[in-house]
Order: structure tokens, then sequence, then C-alpha cells
């Protein structure tokens, strides 16, 4: 009986804060989330606000244009990323200070310095396509993909798989492909799914750089309508929060995947 | 000549002020077991990484089967590495890490699986095909390198110390292990490693190196009885180093005199080197010129280590029957068996 009482005792702060904690993420959700199902008042519930948000024009347009900005940031973010950030482990030990600080700049820096900076340093040819606003959402990204995939390289013998791989013959192209990123694969994902989030969310960017984008046109949209404003935003952190369970899940899913065999 | 699989002339190799290797030549023949055995930082490990194209040298050129690989890219040599670090790849199991050397040399799925089947049996790890590095001992992850690395039919094995993180026993198992399977696939071999005793155990030749340069490349059996130099006496097995004059070519050890290597008209100080093994320690009050400092019993033999009457420390090597007499303490006579002794200038 006394081991109970010390047990609960102990578990009991943890708990307490566990539940504060807890109690400010999903109040203000739960709350968010009972408003955008409200039909008219408080009594009545239905999914009004939800359907009026596929009836506004531009809606798959927008979404669309993100998709696009999106999906090409996270590719040019990897393909960049990657070979980078694994060069720094290897040989590049020297350069990491200077690229943290590099990379830490784009949190620093005004966005509307960024949003100028692109217009004037972008090549012309690259002004006005989809691939402008992504290579500024991979500037953007980076702070947080660096660190991501620096956290996934660092403790792991790196040098011992890069020469075991070109020993057996891999060029370092394959090393990358073949060794480094499915060795990596959690930060790989993490990466993904910090740009992806950013380039879902990002609106003083497209805003300045003059794109509709989803989200400046979520932000159009729901200055006329209330209910249908905070049903976009519960409807996109839910989006986000099946994305990132998804991507946890194949993440551990590849490297877990031993496991099943034991 | 023809015979010479892998030959290396001329290497150097600077880090910052350190020589790693200086002057660097070996000539491995098809089929040979090498090992090159040396203290850390000797640059053993710098040679093999260099011959395997994983490091650039400042000077020399590797050739193998007679042709100039030095401008050669690792991945394009096809030569089979196993590192003192695990190095299985984290992400593939068993099958899939001795695979991955012949999916690079595009190698059909179907011959893929026969030569990993082979090879895993003849590492003896044939049950394991789906288990991952993590659910491996030590030495089964060497063994899987073994594999990983033999599977391609390497010109040449190249093995950096393979065994230095592994438990005694293990250790000594796997280069049995791996003496054997050399032979069975007549694979020609240089294995690197600072463990004397591994190095004689299973090698063909062993070079001794220091400093960068191999100071000597010789059979187990010549470079323990017949050492180039102080460095290779000491550095292999015991020696003991015994302060003695040197006149007209004979050194006088123990009221006794001895003949040296060197001609009969050179004089003056000298060390002489002899081994343990070469002393004998006998229990004998009247004419006794040491004193036994420590007994240690070392299974089929004891090591004594005594103080001579004139101060000097001597190992001897005796076998516990002759041995078990004699304590610390105990008054002893020393003296030696060899027939010819080897002394170095002092």
């Amino acid at each position: 009986m006394k081991k109970i009482l010390e047990n609960a005792s102990k578990k009991l702060p943890s708990t307490i804060i566990l539940s504060v904690t807890a109690f400010f993420i999903f109040l203000p959700l739960i709350g968010a989330t009972e408003f955008s199902l409200r039909d008219g008042g408080p009594d009545k519930h239905s999914f009004q606000s939800y359907k009026w948000i596929f009836e506004q024009s531009g809606f798959k347009e927008n979404l669309g244009i993100t998709f696009q900005v999106t999906s090409l940031a996270v590719i040019l973010n990897l393909l960049i990323m990657v070979p980078t950030v694994t060069w720094l482990h290897i040989s590049g030990l020297k350069y990491r200070r200077l690229v943290e600080v590099v990379t830490i700049l784009p949190l620093i820096i005004p966005v509307v310095a960024l949003a100028t900076g692109a217009q004037t340093a972008l090549p012309s040819f690259l002004h006005n396509t989809v691939l402008e606003l992504s290579f500024m959402y991979v500037v953007i990204a980076m702070p947080y993909s660096y660190r991501a995939l620096d956290i996934g390289l660092s403790g792991k013998p790196l040098n011992t798989y890069v020469a075991a791989a070109r020993n057996l013959g891999a060029s370092w192209y394959k090393v990358l492909v073949s060794v480094i990123t499915p060795s990596i694969w959690p930060s790989v994902l993490a990466a993904l799914f910090l740009t992806v989030a950013l380039s879902l969310g990002e609106f003083t960017l497209a805003q300045l750089l003059h794109w509709t984008t989803f989200p400046t046109w979520v932000a159009n949209v729901s200055q006329e309508n209330i209910l249908g404003a905070t049903a976009l935003s519960v409807g996109s952190l839910f989006f986000a929060w099946l994305l990132l369970f998804s991507f946890t899940f194949f993440g551990t899913n590849k490297i877990d995947r031993s496991k099943d065999e034991e | 000549m023809t015979n010479t699989s892998l030959l290396v002339k001329g290497l150097g190799r600077q880090f910052g002020n350190v020589l790693a290797l200086d002057n660097f030549a070996l000539e491995v023949p098809k089929g040979e077991l090498i090992s090159l055995l040396g203290p850390s930082g000797c640059g053993k490990t710098t040679a093999l990484r260099i011959i395997a194209g994983l490091e650039k040298s400042d000077a020399g050129e590797v050739h193998l089967n007679q042709k100039n690989i030095t401008n050669v890219p690792a991945h394009l040599r096809n030569m089979g590495m196993v590192f003192q670090a695990y190095s299985l790849f984290p992400h593939l199991n068993v099958a899939e890490n001795v695979a991955f050397g012949l999916k690079m040399r595009k190698v059909s799925k179907s011959d893929r699986t026969k030569r990993v089947n082979e090879i895993l049996e003849l590492v003896g790890l044939d049950h394991h095909h789906k288990r991952f590095a993590h659910q491996l001992s030590g030495g089964q992850q060497q063994r899987v390198a073994l594999a990983r690395a033999l599977v391609i039919e390497p010109e040449v094995l190249l093995l950096d110390e393979p065994l230095s993180a592994l438990d005694a026993q293990v250790r000594t198992n796997l280069r049995e292990e791996i003496r054997r399977l050399q032979i069975e696939l007549g694979t020609t071999t240089l294995f690197v490693t600072h463990d004397q005793e591994e190095a004689m155990a299973i090698s063909d030749r062993v070079g001794v190196m220091n400093q960068g340069r191999l100071e000597q490349i010789d059979t187990p059996d010549t470079l323990y009885n017949k050492p180039a130099n102080d460095f290779v006496a000491s550095f292999v097995g015991t020696m003991n180093h015994l302060p003695a004059q040197l006149d007209n070519g004979m050194v006088e050890l123990f009221g006794k005199k001895f003949p040296t290597q060197k001609s009969g008209n050179e004089s003056g100080k000298v060390n002489a080197l002899i081994r343990p093994e070469s002393i004998q320690t006998t229990f004998n009050e009247s004419s006794a010129n040491a004193v036994v400092l420590t007994r240690s019993f070392l299974g089929a033999n004891s090591r004594l280590i005594c103080r001579t009457d004139d101060g000097t420390i001597v190992h001897s090597l005796m076998n516990n029957e002759a041995s078990h007499s004699l304590h610390p303490g105990e008054r002893v006579k020393l003296e030696i068996l060899s027939r010819e002794i080897m002394v170095t200038n002092v």
C-alpha cells in the first residue's frame, strides 16, 4: 500500500504538468472545432461551413498551385540539403560552423528583404514561374531541414559506411541514394515534413511576390465568413496532422521492419 | 613477376607535420596473406586506405595485376575490404548487405541469391539472412562484413584490424576462419593489425611498420628469430636487451663467450638481444648471479622476471615443471642457451 502511494506521489507532478499542457493545447482546438461546426447558432451543428469552403471559387486552383510549389520545394530541398549535409559530415567539418550560421539567416532576415532579394537576384526566366516561389521556400525551410538532417547524420559512422559502399563498387551517387539516405530515413522524412508544413502555411512571401496560393486565398475568403475561416483553419490543421502521422508511420515502418521478423 | 597481384611503389603521405607514409613499398604475390604490423600511428591503415583508393597519396604508385591503378577511383578497383568499425548498412538485412556489391555490379537477381547463399554458408551464417546488424553479435557482424567483401570475388582482400573490437575468444576463432577462407578461396590478402600474435598466427609474411616505413617483411619465423633491427626485435615478441662489451666480434654474458653477427674486428659497447625462452633459470645457490623478482603463470609456461647482480632486469620463459620451485626472492643462476647472439650498437 505504501509502495503504491509512493509511486503515485512520484507520478503526480508529471501527471499534473501533462494535464495542464494537454488542456492548453486541446481546449482551443476543441473550441474551434465546435465553433466551426455551428449552424446558425450554438445549439445546431452541421458541416455547412466545411461545405462552404469547397463552394468558394479558386479553392481547387489555389490548392493546386500550393501543391505544385510544395512538391517542387521538397524535391529541391532534399536534392540540395542531403548531399550538402552529408559532405559536411564526411569531409567539410571545418565548414560546419559557417553553414550553421548561413542556415539560420532565413530566420533572421525579414521576409520583406528576402522577397525583394528574390526579385532582384533570381534570374529573370524564373520570375513568375512556380520555381520562383519554390526556391524561396527552400531558403526559408533551410534552417529546419538542415537541422533535421544534421541530427540524423550525427553519431552515425558515416565515414565507414561511405568507405564500405565505395569499396563495394558504389559511385558517389549510389552512396547517397542507396546507403546514406535510407540509413537516415526518419531524418529525411522530418526534413520533408517540415518543408511541406512550411510551404502549406506560408503567407507573407507569397503575398509579397504577388502569388495567390492556398494560404493567401484563405486569408482573402475568410474575411467574409468567420465560421468558414475557422473551419478552414481546423481543416488545415487536421490535414497537417494527417501528413505528420503518415510520415511518422512510413518512417518507423521502414526502419523497424526488422522487428516483424523477430 | 607475373605472379605479383599487388605492387606498391614509393608511397608517401603527409598529414600536416606528420609523415604517415615514407617511401612505402610492398609486393604481394597472388594468393598470399601478408600482414602489416605496427604500433598505432605507424601508417599501416593509411597504406591500406591508399591501396583501396579511399585516400590519396602524395607520392608513389599502386599496381594491380600489372596495371597502374593509382588514379582509379575506389569503386572501380574491385577490392574487398573489412573495417575495424562495424560497417554493415543498418537499413539492409544480412542477405541484402552481402548482395550490395553484386547489385552495384549489376549481377542478375538469381545469380545474386545463389552467390549470397554460398558465401553465407561459407562463413557459417546460413540461417541469418533476414537479420539486421543490431540483431547480430560483434563477431557475426564481422563475418557478414567478410562475406560481403568476399562475395564480389575481389582481386585483393583488405582487412583493416577487423578483429580488434571483438572478445579474445571470438577473435582467435575468427582469425583462424579468415585464414581458412583465404586459403580455400586463394584470395590475395593484406591484413592490418597491431596485434603481433594475430599477425604471426595467420600470415605467410609479416611486414613490420614504424613511423611510415616498412622496417622488415619476412615470414613470421624469420621475423622472430632474425629481426632486421632493434625495433623489429622489440616489437615482435618479448626481447631482453642486455648491455655487453663487444670484443673482436664476441660478447661475454654471464661468464660465457658467444659469437655475434658482427665481424671479428669490431669492438665496443653493445646491447645483446636475447629471447626470454633462450635464458635458462636454475636454482643454484653457489654460482647464483641473479634474484627472482616475480613469477607469472602463463599456462604451459611461467615468466620469471629476475634482476642480475649488476642490476639488469632479465625476462626468462621456463616450462612450469622446471620453474615451479623458483619463488620471488630466491637466488638463481641465469644461463644463455643460444649459440649465436644478435647485438645492436648502443
